[in-house]
């Protein structure tokens, strides 16, 4: 099985291939280029919490509208908490 | 892509006595529909407004310019966040220990990369067998 990256690369290539099935026009491209690199120059990742930082405590619904808290979750384990912009 | 990852591990992350949740602004009609599509294990939650991403410091507004271009795809974020400001956030990944400390974080603004799951897995041992030591 490939890496997550190398998949994740492997879609960005064809994408900005400009060809089908994307067809993503050059322009598109940029635009994504530029506004990532100025996120970047934004310092969003340093102060980002990080290794060392407590964690701040939250409680969320989930997709079954189960009300989940990271109180209830730590007694039981270390914890892989991944933040997901979206399936759009 | 990256659900799919995250899927492909939880048995291994179970097995060390852990567990994932995916932390995502979308709303939860569309996080039920996600995760029954992609026969998920773990839990998504809905950070509805971005609360909790707030508090991990990871929210930026997209430029208007993406705005835009994002709209001409189709993807209204007022639609699946109920968020009118169009904000995000950046992909991060973290790994905490019980006590509530991050002891790992993979974070990064360019939203094409995300941390590997198996990095995530070895991170998540050296918490477990720190805990055990």
């Amino acid at each position: 099985m490939a890496s997550l990256q190398q998949r994740l690369d492997d879609f960005k290539r064809s994408f900005e291939s400009g060809a089908p099935p994307y067809n993503a026009p050059r322009q598109v491209i940029e635009t994504m280029h530029r506004a990532t690199a100025e996120l970047k120059a934004s310092g969003i990742e340093d102060r980002a919490l990080k290794a060392g930082d407590r964690a701040p405590t939250f409680a969320l619904f989930n997709q079954d509208h189960m009300l989940v808290a990271l109180a209830d979750l730590l007694p039981q384990g270390p914890l892989v908490a991944s933040f997901f912009r979206g399936h759009w | 892509m990256e659900l799919e990852a995250l899927q492909e591990i939880h048995g291994e992350v179970r097995a060390l006595g852990a567990q994932i949740v995916v932390i995502t602004p979308e709303l939860e009609r569309y996080t039920r529909a996600l995760h029954k599509k992609l026969s998920l294990t773990f839990d998504i939650l809905t950070d509805l407004h971005l609360k909790t991403a707030e508090e991990f410091r990871l929210v930026f507004t997209l430029p208007d310019y993406l705005r835009e271009l994002y709209k001409s795809f189709g993807s209204t974020l007022d639609r699946f966040h109920d968020e009118s400001e169009y904000r995000l956030p950046i992909p991060a990944r973290y790994v905490i220990d019980k006590t509530g400390i991050i002891r790992a974080s993979e974070v990064n603004a360019d939203y094409t990369i995300r941390p590997e799951p198996s990095e995530t897995l070895r991170q998540l041992r050296l918490v477990v067998n720190t805990a055990a030591a």
